[in-house]
């Protein structure tokens, strides 16, 4: 094929012309009309990986099965990232085209072609692999109830997909063990929300970083996991280096300190210690920056328990009593129950009554919190002096400590300069933390103090991990707790709400939601689960001491089915694989961490006999009935009181104690009105392998050819999901306009997206609220908006006061993680991703430029601690905890450079299996893991 | 159905697995406890990219780094994976990376002036495109200079390499040697004669970028109307539940 030069040189002028005039120009005037690739078809789509949401213009080619993937490009419309992707962006073009696709459905059989739990894995048809799904979740319910069947969940399924699987779980099977990767990656960040702003919505968006002055990633790899963001950053940086500071703050460093006028190293989890030391700058040293118009109208103080353990496994579980547990696992999680209050974190301890030595005995995590006076909070910042701080902060043996002291007081100076923007990232480093929600509402402290939030150019800014976190286990509640838009199932105003919604008896939805992502390998290895599916995640490889949930699922009397488009370690581990389509075989919507709602067509038709996820959600509903899952359910698990018998209502709305859970969640009427309808221009054209089956002919789940729903059912989804969302603070568009631009921040009022939320002048929401008195901000969430009163150490007074539109400023002291380095382990472990791959590498390790570039996990270490341990550069070592130990190759030269007394190893690589070393403590208030912190030893090996 | 075969030959190739199994797989089965001719052929560590036990770390060690090793100037380009890729990096980066404020060493070979004196790829013209609009921002007073409504785009030629590509890693890697963990199958379709070797991007950036042919390619009051949608209110439901709003 040819190229028309001179078209191409007409519209790059046309471009540029209109540039020296200053002015921006229509796509539909800058767009050549004739196409040189006439037979690739180019459609806007959303990239597969991590929260900061990209745009990427992909281009297919090809007719029917055979059309594929040919390039993928940036896209110059797309807000997020304008024309520009980082590595794995580009080769989206790629991640579908493994040569180990899934591709038929595969089940653990014996000689006698039965299911055998230790058998090989045979093909099987799509039939079959229901049948055994069926009828070993029937057992299940049978053995445990709702509670017995559980669900990994995502925050990389699609909007629709999740939503699907919500409904079937919630409504269908009435169970609440569905909680998602995204609790080991956001869920400090929801809790700090809630505590915060009643409510899980970040303030900001990404404008925010060309309206700044100042960028403080703390404990963030931006440059690595936000690359985009990181260019954005970087472009704003150079463009005005003498006004703009970057600030990157970590326990190592790496590329995101690269670009940094200031690098402060933190010793593991003291960065609570740094933001009380920045408030205590504030309160302290500098009281004429705090803006008491804001905090008197905007503001509350308030404590909450500090004995709250670490979310680690508690004296009495089933699995500690039957000795499932080490010796030596057993001295870390003994600190659960109880634990000496340690030199190092007594003095921020003081003002909540403990000194050193003490000990502190541990009550299982809580959210409870009260109101206590300034008074209270000042003197719970009294212990972060510039030399407590800088005692216990200073993260690199071989720094002066005067030289840190002074990066200290210029950080804090950062802050509180007048007039100067700034905005605090973070990420995991918050988040994967046993005191994350702490951390969280820390940021938002000084903040709030400094009048520096939910503002253009300022705030603190949670960025999320997974490309739908945010738009898919958050917003649609893809979480144990959770219902779509932020409702919740012990709320009976949410379930009813839920209910009448789904056109389910009222009733139906278990009020009891304390089953997350650890409590249901958990509930695996203490026998409860006896059926659990993995959907588009990977927790048999994602999971700190992994070895336990593993030797749960294979040697235990369970059913373990994985959904994904490679066998990672999860599919290998399980009883049944079931290929799934990909990403971009099939319609979807992904909403990342600006609250951008974006979504994508099915670009083309699924790999050997590979089906969506929504579908095979659709297909395994039409195998329950009313009469399976309506009736009552005795107390099981977490739940004390039964489930009520919801038949005769069921009845009484027109079904059957017969009729499918299919019928009534996914094939009713209102579902039926969505039409396929090629002359539409959104369809027209694009595949719906769902709605009308495709060329294929799969077999379907009743052993015929699956020809379609004949509905168009993503469609259905949306927007019946977003229904909850409407008024609500959760605003989602219809679906058509999402197909015409690239994406819309929530809430979405009256067609009009949302800049800032909370601030009056951007968000709809908070002009609503301060109609009357005109004031800037309303913090309008409505969650936990009446408390009792008290000082740090408890509360005084019960009578709760309300504190409508007020946001929260938490005492919140430095305490230590429950493992820390020591004699026998001397060394911190800190694990994490690097740019070429995602998550634990099935997608990325499949595509050759992004597995070239970063073949394997290495472990990243100080020379001189390499010399000490007598490691060569290059050379195998053990990485050895009280949970296990993985071999993995010395990096000293590398792009992460940790001081002396850390590694960093990735978790990508199946052959350097990092989570069998890592500790599965949580944040006890959200529940998400701490990946960033153990203590290992490492020695040649 | 030709796309089946070959991916499903590819995966038989990989693991060597599903030889003398065809045919089983078809097997129609009439529920859980029924007997079925399916035969267990592919054990658990023909799967996925660890071949060894899952249950120890005895025999397993990752794959070993090998990137080249030849010096910048003297290394063969590698191709493009496809038709305006972003290139990989041909030869030995020890000494140029990090990249930092001060220092980016990879501009100093293949600014487009000196790369061909070089032998280096030479930055292609997209790399010097501002391509962010320029909101602006008066007091609290924020205004879009540009309407996402309308897909609006912004594009200004700069006489320097756009700053938001200032981190070249983030989009080049170097590239190790041997063996793919996995093959792909993936078919490169390169519509100019040096599209291998060559960026054309600059050239096609503005192209096809209204996806939504026969129809509007921007927000309409009908669209935000949404009146056809039987799911898209939830009054009607909070209504019937008498449960006021949440």
């Amino acid at each position: 094929m040819s190229l028309d030069r001179r078209k191409f040189l007409k519209s790059a002028a046309a471009a540029s012309a209109a540039s020296a005039m200053g002015m921006t120009v229509p796509v539909e005037l800058q767009a050549s009309q004739e196409k040189a690739e006439s037979d690739w078809r180019w459609d806007k789509a959303a990239c597969r990986f991590c929260g900061t949401g990209c745009g990427i213009m992909m281009a297919t080619k090809g007719e029917g099965n055979d059309r594929k993937i040919v390039a993928v490009k940036g896209d110059p419309a797309a807000p997020v990232n304008r024309g520009l992707n980082c590595i794995k962006g580009y080769f989206n073009a790629k991640i579908m085209y493994g040569a180990d696709r899934l591709t038929q459905p595969l089940l653990r059989v014996g000689a006698d072609g039965k299911f055998d739990k230790h058998g090989k894995f045979a093909p099987i048809s799509w039939e079959r692999a229901f049948d055994e799904m069926e009828f070993y979740a029937k057992k299940a319910l049978k053995s445990g109830g709702p509670e017995a069947v559980g669900v990994f969940s995502s925050g990389q399924y699609t909007i629709m997909e999740g939503y699907a699987a919500q409904k079937m779980m919630k409504a269908g099977f009435r169970s609440n063990a569905f909680d998602p990767n995204a609790r080991h990656c956001m869920a400090s960040a929801v809790v700090g929300f809630y505590q915060t702003f009643g409510v899980d919505e970040p303030s900001g968006c990404y404008d925010d970083i060309e309206l700044t002055d100042t960028v403080v990633a703390w404990g963030s790899n931006m440059a690595e996991m936000h690359p985009i963001l990181w260019s954005r950053v970087t472009d704003r940086k150079l463009s005005d280096p003498d006004r703009v500071k970057v600030v990157s703050i970590q326990t190592y460093t790496h590329r995101t300190s690269d670009l940094a006028d200031i690098e402060i190293l933190f010793s593991p989890n003291t960065d609570t210690a740094l933001w009380n030391y920045v408030a205590h700058e504030i309160v302290y040293n500098h009281p004429e920056v705090i803006d008491w118009e804001f905090i008197k109208k905007h503001i509350i103080f308030a404590a909450g328990p500090v004995n709250i353990g670490y979310g680690m496994r508690r004296k009495g579980e089933k699995s500690l009593v039957d000795g499932k547990y080490t010796e030596l696992e057993m001295e870390t999680i003994s600190k659960e129950m109880s634990k000496k209050v340690s030199a190092k974190e007594a003095p921020a301890l003081a003002p909540y009554g403990y000194k050193e030595g003490d000990t502190m005995n541990n009550t299982a995590g809580t959210l409870k919190h009260w109101e206590i006076s300034f008074e209270e909070y000042k003197k719970s910042l009294a212990p972060y002096t510039l030399d407590y701080t800088a005692k216990i902060v200073k993260g690199d043996p071989d720094e002066d400590i005067n030289e840190f002291k002074a990066k200290l007081k210029a950080l804090a100076a950062l802050y509180v300069e007048k007039g100067r923007k700034v905005v605090s990232f973070w990420t995991m480093g918050m988040n994967q933390h046993t005191r994350g929600t702490w951390t969280n509402t820390l940021s938002y402290n000084v903040h709030f103090m400094l009048n520096k939030q939910a503002k253009p150019g300022s705030g603190a800014f949670s960025l999320t991990g997974q490309p739908s976190a945010c738009g898919t286990a958050r917003e649609v509640g893809t979480f144990t707790h959770r219902l779509p838009a932020d409702m919740m199932v012990k709320n009976p105003k949410h379930r009813s709400i839920a209910e009448h919604k789904w056109m389910v008896p009222q009733g139906t939805i278990n009020p009891v939601g304390k089953q997350h992502i650890m409590k249901i390998h958990r509930d695996i290895e203490d026998g409860l689960i006896k059926f659990a599916w993995v959907n588009v995640c990977n927790p048999y490889q994602d999971s700190a001491s992994a070895t336990h949930w593993i030797k749960a699922a294979r040697e235990m009397d369970n059913f373990i089915v994985t959904s994904d488009g490679y066998p990672g370690i999860s599919a290998k581990v399980s009883d049944l694989i079931l290929p799934s389509a990909m990403i971009y075989e099939k319609w979807g919507a992904y909403g990342n961490a600006e609250r951008r709602t974006q979504h994508w067509r099915q670009q083309v038709v699924p790999v050997g006999d590979a089906m969506s996820d929504t579908w095979q959600w659709v297909e395994f509903s039409k195998r329950f009935t009313v009469k399976d899952l309506w009736g009552e359910q005795a107390p099981s698990g977490p739940r004390k009181k039964p489930l009520p018998n919801v038949i005769a209502q069921a009845k009484e709305m027109g079904y059957s104690e017969d009729t499918t859970m299919f019928d009534i969640l996914f094939a009713n009427d209102v579902a039926k009105s969505y039409k396929l309808d090629q002359k539409d221009p959104i369809q027209a054209g694009y595949d719906n392998s769902e709605g009308y089956g495709d060329g294929r002919n799969v077999i379907g789940s009743d052993g015929k050819v699956f020809e379609g729903y004949g509905f168009f059912i993503q469609k259905y989804l949306w927007e019946e999901y977003a229904s909850f969302t409407r008024g609500h603070g959760h605003d989602l568009a219809p679906f058509d306009m999402y197909q015409k631009v690239r994406g819309l921040k929530w809430p979405v009022v009256d067609g009009k997206e949302t800049q800032w939320r909370f601030n009056s002048k951007y968000d709809p929401y908070a002009a609503k609220e301060t109609k009357e008195n005109g004031n800037a901000f309303a913090f309008y969430g409505k969650l936990a908006k009446a408390l009792p009163y008290g000082d740090l150490q408890g509360i005084k007074k019960k009578e709760k006061t309300g504190l409508k539109n007020k946001a929260k400023i938490f005492a919140r002291p430095y305490m230590d993680p429950p493992e820390m380095p020591d004699e026998n382990y001397d060394t911190w472990l800190c694990t994490g991703r690097v740019l070429e791959h995602w998550h634990s590498g099935t997608m990325t390790m499949r595509v050759p430029e992004l597995y070239r570039a970063v073949p394997e996990a290495l472990c990243y270490m100080h020379p001189a601690d390499a010399k000490a341990k007598g490691l060569k550069q290059g050379g195998l070592a053990w990485v050895e905890s009280r949970r296990g130990k993985v071999k993995a190759r010395v990096e000293t030269r590398g792009r992460n450079r940790p001081a002396r007394g850390l590694v960093f190893v990735p978790w990508f690589d199946e052959k350097v299996f990092i989570n069998k070393v890592c500790l599965d403590a949580t944040c006890p208030m959200s529940k998400q893991t701490d990946y960033k912190k153990c203590a290992v030893k490492i020695y040649k090996a | 159905m030709k796309l089946i075969s070959k991916v499903t030959l590819g995966l038989a190739t990989a693991t060597l697995l599903f030889v003398g199994c065809g045919g089983n797989s078809s097997a129609k089965a009439n529920g859980a406890s029924s007997q079925v001719a399916a035969k267990a052929t592919i054990t658990e560590e023909s799967l996925g990219l660890r071949k060894t036990d899952l249950y120890t770390e005895d025999s397993t060690s990752a794959a070993k780094t090998e990137y080249r090793t030849e010096g910048a100037g003297s290394s063969k380009k590698i191709n493009r994976a496809f038709q305006d890729a972003p290139p990989m990096i041909p030869h030995d980066v020890s000494g140029f990376l990090p990249i930092t404020r001060g220092n980016n060493a990879c501009i100093g070979c293949h600014a487009p002036e000196v790369a061909p004196a070089m032998g280096a790829t030479p930055l292609p013209a997209s790399h010097f495109l501002d391509m962010r609009p320029h909101h602006k921002l008066v007091g609290q007073d924020f205004t879009k200079t540009v309407d996402n409504y309308k897909n609006e785009t912004s594009v200004k030629k700069l006489t320097h390499l756009s700053q938001a590509r200032f981190n070249c890693s983030q989009c080049h890697a170097p590239q190790s040697q041997g063996n793919l963990a996995v093959e792909n199958t993936f078919q490169a379709n390169f519509i100019t004669a040096d599209g291998a070797s060559r960026s054309h991007w600059n050239e096609v950036i503005m192209d096809e970028l209204d996806t939504v042919k026969g129809g509007d390619n921007f927000i309409t009051a009908e669209d935000i109307a949404n009146k056809n949608s039987a799911a898209g209110s939830l009054k009607a439901a909070e209504a019937a539940a008498g449960a006021g709003k949440h």
